[in-house]
């Protein structure tokens, strides 16, 4: 079953500067995908466009097969720069993201208490963002995309203001909450520029053009996990892409 | 009014204004060559950075016009004549102007790479070499932009005290578009006034356009590699502002202004070496100032206690002091509580609610340079044969004197958050109360701080001119009372004592003030903002 389907989608600031130039992909049920693409060829507008945050100049985006116009409850989003309030406790932060949930006040702090703990950062439910380190800010990050039980997550460079290490350990714990079905998410599609993350973690790989940008090539990656990144079929496949990406 | 006589009234205002410009220039001048020696000194001096900061801390929150009866008292009794006149007003500019370029000067040389050092001592430059080759061109960016900022704040300036001064021919400014505005010739006209306010206009509009714009497009093109990254310029707005709020605006945290995602993490790491080294100055200003500003209120306290004990008859003037504050600090708050009933919505609404804030922004902009006091006759006009017009006017000039401070500072302070969080508030659909709640109105609460507080001294500074206000030889329109008011007639009266009096006064609740209000609104705030 398709989840996401983007049609033909195509951005523009104005005639002369054309982002996206025709895009076409979908995420299927149980499909972790990434793009990838050169810097500024409009992999975040891209994903804004999916999320309802953007219009696309041209083009549609489906949800379980409805259009998309704006954001919905279905599909979450996990920002590069975290975009935590700071003035909020990391609880509150969480609790943001059950807006859109009929719930009472005290089901929505039960459930945000429960995606906290679950991301590994119980004992900070009361303290605030500017304590927390990198990573676990992007913890918190995460537990607000993913309290409100989204279908579908949309993930902009989640890992790339991370060091190396935070980020190894972030994206196996997500991996491994995702894979073993902890958590109602359907599909991830998710920015990345870092191949080796890209080809570790996803299903498939939607490799980018510069800009105005198309598809330039898909792949699909069915290596078993958790996968062995010294392994020749890894090594293979992220030679594949940096040729791709070449070209 | 036939062509001609229109075409000379032009020519004359423009040649008005022309003079005023030369005072700017002038002011704009003096004031750039000396931040950039007192900035380069404090930032490379330890103990010069320790007295330098404060001080100017504390004088960039002062309504420095209040004391500019007292400054042109001095000067002209110094300098008889239109040279001392004219020297009070460009002294008066500079200290509008000079203070947010000696802290973007002193913040430039700051954040330098260690390396520049470290090459200037491998290369055996000498103390000038360093000054032209890397102290110069390293300040130079931050320089032009503080600059364009300092200008608009001296136009305030420039008009109030040129309206100021015509209101006592010994001390009037004979050429001037302030002086101009306030003379019985253009208020009379309603055309006469409309030019007026066109030319100057006409004049805001060609400085910005023909001196500033292509000048901060050459030190961008000449500084490219330097790296000025485009917030910091938000962060140096939100400086002019106020001085408290570009601590907070440091201390927001820095990762959340990484925009780009190639150089995120270098630039992270560069943000927070630089963090670091902005903490001492922080901590600089926040150890000194407080020493220094008890310091100053226990000096001048000590002064008054002085001059009252060997002259016990002062108690009565102090008393009319005492009244007179009592009823601007009245009329002040009153008005800032309308800019902030004006101010706060504006402000979520560019912040949050519309896409096309930059277009209202260059609009903001322009409207923010025309200083209030210049719409003075319009306003007096306006409310001509009202019940109390005189207190309305005072209120409008200080609530259009105070509200650009709200607007742009919570404009500015916003874009230190990060980017994305008026995208969050879509992605998990925050509405109504609860926007306004957990995002708006926290969002710009640092702006309302840094900009209150300047909101407040630009309200006292145009109180001098705004609670009496004179055209020709008649008083147009004034308050019942007011300490602006007595400012006014103690210098028509020659009244050295009531005046320092006066200012004593203003500066001692300005401090204390800051101190006491505005310092732990401030604490507070940041201790939740990080
Ligand atoms: N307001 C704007 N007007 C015109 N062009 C813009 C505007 N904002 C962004 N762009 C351009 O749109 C392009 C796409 O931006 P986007 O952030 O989507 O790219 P990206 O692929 O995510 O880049 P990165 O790898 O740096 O994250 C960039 O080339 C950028 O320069
Ligand atoms: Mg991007």
């Amino acid at each position: 079953m398709k989840m996401v389907q983007a049609k033909n989608i195509s951005y523009s600031f104005s005639p002369e500067s054309v982002i996206i130039g025709d895009v076409s992909f979908d995420a299927d049920k149980d499909e972790f995908v990434s793009l990838i693409g050169p810097s500024g060829c409009g992999k975040s507008t891209l994903l804004r466009i999916i999320a309802g945050l953007v219009k696309p100049t041209g083009g549609k985006t489906l949800y379980m097969g409805k259009k998309v116009d704006g954001p919905s409850s279905g599909m979450s989003f996990v920002f590069q720069d975290f975009a935590l309030l700071p003035w909020l406790t990391n609880l509150d932060n969480v609790k943001i993201g059950c807006s859109m949930m009929k719930l009472s006040e005290s089901e929505k702090e039960k459930k945000a208490e429960i995606m906290l703990d679950k991301m590994g950062l119980s004992g900070f439910e009361r303290s605030y963002p500017n304590v927390l380190s990198g990573g676990m800010k992007q913890r918190v990050g995460i537990a607000r995309a993913l309290v409100s039980d989204p279908k579908v997550l949309l993930m902009d460079e989640p890992f790339s203001s991370l060091d190396e290490l935070t980020a190894e350990t972030l994206r196996s714990d997500i991996i491994y909450h995702l894979k073993n079905k902890n958590l109602p998410v359907n599909s991830v599609i998710m920015v990345t520029h870092n191949v080796e993350e890209a080809v570790e973690l996803s299903d498939k790989l939607i490799i980018l053009s510069k800009k105005p940008s198309h598809v330039a090539a898909t792949k699909h990656i069915d290596l078993k996990r958790p996968r062995n990144k010294r392994s020749k079929e890894f090594l293979d496949i992220m030679d594949s892409v940096y040729a791709t990406l070449a070209k | 009014m036939d062509f001609i006589s229109l075409l000379g009234l032009i020519i004359t205002l423009a040649i008005d204004t022309a003079f005023s410009w030369v005072r700017m220039f002038a002011a704009l001048a003096v004031s750039i060559v000396i931040s950039i020696f007192v900035g380069i000194y404090a930032a490379t001096h330890k103990y010069a950075e320790k007295i330098i900061l404060p001080i100017v801390d504390i004088l960039q929150t002062l309504p420095i016009l209040a004391f500019f009866p007292f400054v042109i008292f001095i000067i002209v009794a110094a300098i008889p004549g239109s040279i001392g006149i004219n020297l009070a007003v460009v002294f008066l500019i500079i200290t509008s102007m000079i203070w947010n370029i000696i802290f973007g000067v002193y913040e430039s040389i700051k954040v330098l790479p260690k390396e520049y050092g470290e090459i200037s001592k491998l290369y055996g430059l000498s103390r000038i070499e360093r000054f032209r080759k890397i102290y110069l061109p390293a300040v130079m960016p931050r320089v032009v932009e503080q600059s364009t900022l300092s200008w608009s704040i001296g136009l305030f300036y420039l008009v109030t005290s040129e309206i100021f001064s015509t209101g006592n021919s010994q001390y009037a400014v004979k050429t001037g578009i302030g002086a101009a505005i306030a003379s019985p010739l253009i208020t009379g006209s309603a055309l006469a006034y409309g030019l007026a306010l066109l030319v100057f206009i006409v004049f805001v509009i060609a400085t910005r356009l023909l001196f500033f714009k292509p000048l901060e497009e050459y030190v961008v093109r000449y500084n490219r590699h330097t790296q000025q990254k485009p917030e910091s310029r938000a962060i140096s707005y939100a400086k002019v502002m106020g001085s408290f709020g570009s601590r907070i605006a440091r201390r927001l945290n820095p990762q959340q202004l990484i925009r780009s995602s190639g150089s995120a993490k270098t630039a992270m790491k560069k943000r927070g070496a630089r963090s670091v080294r902005e903490e001492g100055g922080i901590a600089t200003i926040e150890k000194y100032g407080t020493a220094i500003k008890y310091a100053a209120v226990a000096l001048i306290i000590l002064g008054i206690a002085y001059v009252f004990i060997t002259n016990p008859a002062l108690m009565g003037y102090e008393a009319t002091v005492l009244r007179a504050l009592v009823y601007t600090f009245a009329r002040v708050w009153f008005a800032f509580a309308i800019a902030l009933l004006i101010g706060v919505p504006v402000s979520v609404y560019l912040i949050f609610l519309t896409r096309h804030s930059s277009k209202y922004l260059l609009l903001f902009q322009i409207l923010s340079s025309i200083p209030a006091t210049i719409l003075l006759p319009a306003i007096v006009a306006g409310l001509k044969g009202t019940p109390y017009h005189g207190e309305i006017t005072a209120v409008i000039i200080f609530v259009l004197g105070g509200v650009w401070y709200i607007i742009f500072s919570t404009m500015n302070m916003a874009k230190t958050l990060s980017p994305s969080i008026p995208e969050v508030k879509g992605i998990y659909g925050v509405k109504g109360a609860d926007a306004w709640k957990k995002i708006y109105i926290r969002a710009i609460i640092p702006g309302l701080i840094t900009g209150g507080i300047t909101a407040i001294a630009a309200e006292w500074n145009a109180s001098i001119v705004a609670e009496y206000f004179t055209v020709g030889n008649n008083v147009a329109a004034q308050v019942g009372i007011g300490v602006g008011k007595l400012l006014d007639l103690s210098l028509s009266a020659n009244n050295l004592t009531l005046m320092l009096l006066a200012v004593a006064n203003i500066t001692v609740m300005i401090i204390l003030l800051n101190t006491f209000v505005w310092k732990k609104l401030y604490r507070s705030v940041s201790k939740m903002y990080g």
